[in-house]
């Protein structure tokens, strides 16, 4: 049954409503994650109650005081006692964060060029989050609406947006705009520090950009194919020829995903690559005079693009769709496909739950690292840039090559 | 050499670091809640006192004999040898005591940076440094103290400390 034009338009528009939201809300859950998993590390608690007291003076301890906040106060310090549910406290610290980034009074410098300052940090954000129209979360249809459904019966809710069939291309090319959104606003704070930053971050960024579009070629000349739903489904579960084939593309697979991650983790200019707002050189980078809403652009596409960034790792080098990372799903199939039990044989089929599931680990590991590895130096960086990853990648693009000759 | 080789391009340290972070946090997620066995370092202090070294210097105060006698002698050492002058004594007489007796003894709070010199150098152990950390005050005057009168009072701990404890040992 194809849909309308009409319905077609009623179903994208739902499905931009759920991703945004999915992504929106999973930013600040970030930056709560953020705060924790760095505290626990550091053999810290992290945020454990909200400051402040809403609705009410506050006076006494802060879990008694007869407020908002307090009685909010109280539940978590209950919840201190219950072992798991203890890593929630402090969690309503994110909408305090939010409300507290709301609320703030938006300077815009008195020599800045206005027009650029304002539209930088849009341009940033609209570059991170156009990329989530070429990511599929499930490589079909997540569900049907039921026939009664009024207007949109039986049509299918894709767990994509578009099927492209350049999608890699529109990812890599939208993600680089998210650069001009830093270099310009740096430039447009008329500041020093801002300005060093940008030009830091520019530089890192065209840098890294070499070796994450040639890791990624990997998985394109391995599947020989752009398209986001057929390169993740085939670098899962493709059966090569013969083993040797499938052993070396485990192995470049596996490495490949390091290397990938690296770039992803400059490119996103996360710790140990965060030189663009390195604090003890340059206040805090590109973002220096930005405060308010603006800050939270910036704050809000970083999210996201490291959002993108796990995602295209988990699609292409971690098995995407399926269970098994690495091409393993196959030699998982040739075991479990045919099996009586129901979730061996469950394991086998293609779920967004493996795919968020990978997500979410690999949105761990970035907190993981940022609170592991201290920051490069730049020289350090850019040697680690030029001298191993372009290197690295180079090499795996040849036996890539060769193994998609041999199969 | 080849190991040398190997390291620059694995790079194995960023493995034993993950490694070991990854450690700390397996084990405080697993005992991030109040049981009796706890990793992290964290005491979550209004809610819990926490225990203090007992070298702890908090606030001056006075310390009185078995007799319920001031013990200070009034031999100006501690005023002397006060690297900011908080402590100002006015000797003086009281019958029924040999020694003289400080008629006043005022301790400026605010100045003060806790270096315990001025317990060092008294030789009668008659003022020490209590366990007392909670020292913010809405006004001037509530760091200002004395023996008597209108001030703190030195043997007494201030009003606002709620959580931490004034000990004479
Ligand atoms: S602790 Fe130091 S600064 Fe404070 S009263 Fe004693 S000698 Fe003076
Ligand atoms: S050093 Fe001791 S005895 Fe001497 S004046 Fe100070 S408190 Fe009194």
């Amino acid at each position: 049954m194809t849909p309308t034009l009409f319905q077609y338009l009623t179903i994208s528009l739902l499905q931009i409503i759920v991703i945004l939201g999915f992504v929106m809300t999973l930013v600040p859950l970030l930056t709560f994650a953020e705060r924790k998993v760095i505290a626990y590390v550091q053999v810290r608690l992290g945020a454990t109650r909200v400051a402040g007291g809403l609705w009410g003076a506050q006076r006494g301890r802060t879990h008694q005081s007869r407020t908002l906040t307090g009685g909010l106060n109280g539940l978590m310090w209950f919840l201190g006692r219950v072992p798991v549910f203890s890593i929630l406290r402090g969690l309503p610290m994110f909408i305090a964060d939010a409300l507290k980034l709301l609320t703030k009074e938006d300077i815009v410098p008195t020599d800045a060029d206005k027009a650029v300052f304002v539209l930088s940090p849009a341009l940033a954000m609209v570059a991170a989050f156009t990329v989530f129209a070429a990511i599929s979360f499930a490589p079909g249809a997540l569900f049907y609406f039921p026939a009664k459904f009024p207007f949109l019966g039986g049509l299918p809710f894709n767990g994509f947006l578009t099927d492209l069939n350049v999608g890699l291309l529109f990812i890599l090319g939208v993600a680089s705009v998210g650069v001009y959104g830093i270099v310009l606003g740096a430039w447009a704070s008329n500041s020093k520090y801002p300005l060093l930053g940008g030009l830091r971050s520019a530089a890192q960024i065209v840098s890294y950009e070499v070796p994450l579009t040639l890791s990624l070629l990997v998985p394109v000349v391995l599947t020989g194919s752009l398209n986001f739903n057929e390169m993740s489904t085939r670098m899962a579960v493709d059966v090569p020829a013969n083993g040797l084939v499938g052993i070396g593309r485990t192995l470049l697979m596996f490495v490949g995903f390091f290397v990938y991650t690296t770039c992803g983790f400059a490119e996103t200019n996360r710790t140990p690559f965060d030189l663009a707002e390195a604090e003890n050189e340059l206040v805090a980078g590109f973002h220096t005079e930005y405060s308010g809403m603006k800050f939270s652009f910036y704050f809000l596409s970083e999210y996201a693009s490291m959002i993108t960034v796990s995602a295209l790792a988990a699609a292409f080098f971690l098995g995407g769709h399926y269970l098994m990372p690495f091409g393993l799903q196959h030699v998982w199939n040739h075991f479990f496909q045919h099996s009586s039990n129901a979730f061996l044989a469950w394991t086998c089929m293609p779920s967004i739950l493996w795919f968020l599931l990978k997500i979410f680990f690999l949105l761990f590991c970035f907190l993981w690292v940022r609170a592991t590895v201290p920051r490069y130096r730049y020289d350090q960086l850019m040697n680690v840039g030029w001298k191993f990853l372009i290197p690295y990648t180079l090499v795996m693009f040849v036996i890539a090559a060769l193994l998609r000759y041999a199969a | 050499m080849t190991s040398s080789l190997l390291r620059t391009l694995i790079p194995f340290d960023i493995y034993g670091g993950m490694k070991l972070t990854g450690k700390y946090f397996g084990k405080v997620l697993r005992q991030a809640n109040r049981g009796a066995k706890r990793t992290h370092i964290v005491v979550e202090y209004p809610e819990v006192p926490t225990t203090l070294m007992p070298r702890f210097r908090g606030r001056l105060q006075m310390i009185k004999d078995e007799q319920g006698e001031v013990k200070c002698v009034c031999c100006l050492a501690c005023e002397k040898i006060c690297p900011t002058q908080v402590i100002t004594i006015e000797k003086g007489k009281k019958e029924g005591r040999k020694t003289p007796f400080p008629v006043r003894y005022d301790f400026e709070m605010e100045r003060c940076i806790f270096c315990e010199f001025c317990v060092e150098s008294c030789g009668f152990d008659s003022i020490i440094l209590n366990h007392q950390f909670e020292l913010a005050a809405y006004d001037r005057e509530d760091f200002s103290h004395a023996m008597e009168g209108g001030f703190q009072n030195m043997f007494d701990t201030t009003p606002v400390g709620h959580y931490s404890v004034a000990s004479d040992d």
